[in-house]
């Protein structure tokens, strides 16, 4: 029971350190609302204020709350994937990138938004977003069947075989993306940018409600797995005699990992290294204990997400950095620690 | 790294595109029919469009512009620069708070243009053409947008500018090369260079391709182009008239054999709004010079 009151503390902690940075982002910003204070002026649209300016209303709640919370849903997918992959290869270099689930979801973006440019016209905005992104996610479900199948045998991962069918994949989609947005006319290929440096800029409420239903469905089946995930580090055959369904927990991984990759490649391009940073830091905390970083890894990805996101629109203002130069920065020399630390074992 | 380095040369290259211009502005201050309403604030998302805006008196009426906005010199005091269209984004416009936002349909990124549609604001994107035609469509378009009608003189001073083109008798073949830090490009069909360089009496060297490829060595020596074309500030960057020389198979040219290098301002060549008979004649004067 102290475990679990001390996980309540860490959460109820991290979650008010991440409602803090939520206002200092609404705070932050080059559109100045007359003096008025951001809050008040959302304040103001929540009573439904027939008073407020339109262009108030529309920066406030479709530019800057969109956004914060797009980065909030979208920091927090990327770090549990990161942290139930590095569960389920029971591996701490195990992420998305890595293994080459998000180079996959790019491609299959890709090729839906080529196709998918044919009739896009005649489709409802929220179908739009849901064949790139189911496209997304059967792209990253791909990517990790084919790394598990290469790499993972009787249950034992072989790290190198692991890393190097990811380094594979990665290069093939890649190569097939890059020939994709040479050919295309299509202005939202075209932007190499965004597939390859992620960007928050195109946040809308619509996106917002689909990536919230992929978080809560992801969530229920992935956030309860902590002892699962525990008992596994032991090993399949001791987990199977703790009671555990080795073999489903896998699948749930596999198939919610790549749904949760899919859907936030699809939306916001491929921002690196949440999923490695997020579980790394707090493993130097609680060791490997799921129970704590799971959870934890939820809120923390939200976080630095979050963090990056308000830096990359105020650091060059009024232009903005492409986020993934934020994320690579920090993540590249925590790669590099991994490494280093585990030099012996891998 | 390599994106971020070419990202900060286009940023370096873009920003060095604006240098303040010899003073030729157009005194427009004659009335129009219609009082122009001065309490518009616009924001003008491409040169072509802000040079119309301006050119038909309302220049004072301008908030905000993109760094293609190069011209008149004077709106860099008065108007704010937004960066560039591809990698804008909406929260900076609605900083400037516009009651107008004007924009072309090329090059913009498309999530500021759903951006903009749901911000509320009124906006026009207009569909240029890199014509005659076309951009006395987007001058007539765009005096509608701001509620002036008085852009005939405009299309006049256009046609009689044209007039001044001298016919070249052996037409030469110009390659545009567009400089952005190492990456060369060359301008194919449906370019604004590739238009320009038509109307100026010259044929665009490269036709097998629609807009912007990166330059290869071996199309280079096979369109074997008489003249070899640049913005100026590209031409610089290229490391001047040395360096385009140097550039690989330029050499193996008859533009490289004879040094026949031209270099015009940028905004003055892609803008495409009320200058464009002073941009054909300019070229053409070039054309005649490095053809005899």
């Amino acid at each position: 029971m102290r475990t679990q009151s001390k996980l309540y503390f860490y959460l109820i902690v991290s979650a008010l350190l991440l409602v803090i940075l939520a206002v200092v982002a609404l705070y932050t910003g080059v559109y100045d609302f007359n003096g008025a204070s951001p809050f008040s002026v959302l304040g103001q649209l929540i009573k439904g204020d027939p008073g407020l300016a339109l262009n108030d209303k529309y920066v406030i709640w479709d530019v800057r709350a969109a956004r914060i919370i797009m980065a909030i849903l979208i920091g927090s997918m990327l770090a549990v994937s990161g942290t139930s992959l590095q569960g389920l290869f029971k591996n701490p270099l195990a992420t998305g990138e890595a293994i080459g689930l998000t180079s996959g979801a790019t491609l299959l973006a890709a090729i839906a938004i080529v196709l998918g440019g044919h009739f896009k016209q005649y489709l409802p905005e929220v179908v739009q977003f849901s064949l790139v992104g189911i496209s997304a996610f059967l792209g990253a479900l791909l990517a990790m069947m084919l790394v598990y199948r290469i790499s993972t045998s009787a249950g034992k991962t072989n790290v190198v075989m692991m890393l190097l069918s990811g380094v594979a994949i990665t290069s093939i989609g890649f190569s097939i993306t890059g020939f994709l947005i040479y050919i295309s006319k299509d202005e939202q290929l075209r932007d190499l940018t965004f597939w390859n440096m992620g960007s928050l800029a195109a946040a809308t409420w619509t996106k917002n409600i689909v990536l919230t239903v992929v978080l809560i469905i992801s969530y229920i089946v992935l956030l309860p797995k902590g002892k699962a995930l525990n008992a596994m580090m032991l090993g399949e055959k001791d987990a199977e005699h703790l009671g555990i369904n080795v073999e489903k927990l896998k699948k749930q991984i596999v198939i919610i990992t790549s749904l949760m990759v899919g859907t936030c490649v699809a939306f916001s391009g491929t921002i690196g290294f949440i999923g490695l940073i997020v579980p790394y830091i707090l493993r130097l905390l609680f060791k490997s204990n799921y129970v704590f970083i799971l959870p934890l890894s939820a809120v923390l990805g939200s976080i630095l997400l979050l963090t990056a996101d308000t830096i990359s629109r105020s650091i060059v203002a009024p232009s903005e950095l492409p986020i993934g130069i934020l994320t690579s920065l920090i993540g590249g020399p925590v790669f590099i620690a991994i490494l280093i630390k585990f030099k012996k074992s891998l | 790294m390599k994106k971020l380095i070419l990202a900060a040369s286009i940023l370096m290259a873009v920003y060095s595109c604006k240098k303040a211009e010899g003073a030729k502005t157009e005194n427009t201050t004659e009335t129009s029919s219609e009082a122009p309403k001065s309490n518009n604030k616009i924001v003008t998302l491409s040169g072509g469009i802000t040079e119309i805006v301006s050119a038909l008196g309302h220049e004072k009426e301008i908030v905000g512009t993109d760094v293609t906005s190069t011209y008149p010199a004077t709106l860099k005091a008065t108007a704010k620069d937004l960066g560039h269209v591809r990698s804008m984004t909406i929260e900076p416009i609605m900083a400037v708070s516009p009651t107008l936002i004007l924009a072309s349909d090329k090059d913009i990124n498309p999530d500021l243009l759903g951006k903009i549609k749901s911000s509320g604001i009124q906006a026009e994107v207009f569909k240029q053409e890199y014509t005659i035609e076309g951009t006395k469509k987007l001058i007539a378009d765009v005096a509608k947008a701001i509620g002036n009608t008085d852009y005939q003189k405009l299309n006049d001073k256009i046609d009689a500018d044209l007039k001044q083109i001298q016919p070249i008798a052996k037409k030469p073949k110009v390659l545009f090369i567009y400089a952005r830090g190492n990456m060369l490009m060359v301008s194919g069909k449906n370019t604004p260079m590739a238009s320009l360089i038509g109307l100026a009496g010259g044929e665009n060297a490269v036709n097998d391709f629609e807009d912007f490829k990166p330059l290869t060595p071996e199309a280079v020596v096979k369109a074997n182009p008489d003249i070899l074309f640049f913005f100026e500030t590209g031409l610089q960057g290229a490391g001047g008239n040395e360096g385009a020389l140097k550039m690989p198979g330029v050499a193996q040219t008859n533009a490289g054999k004879n040094k026949k290098i031209i270099a015009m301002d940028g905004g003055l060549v892609s803008g495409f709004g009320p200058r464009l008979g002073e941009a054909a004649v300019e070229l053409n004067k070039l054309l005649i010079e490095n053809t005899k």
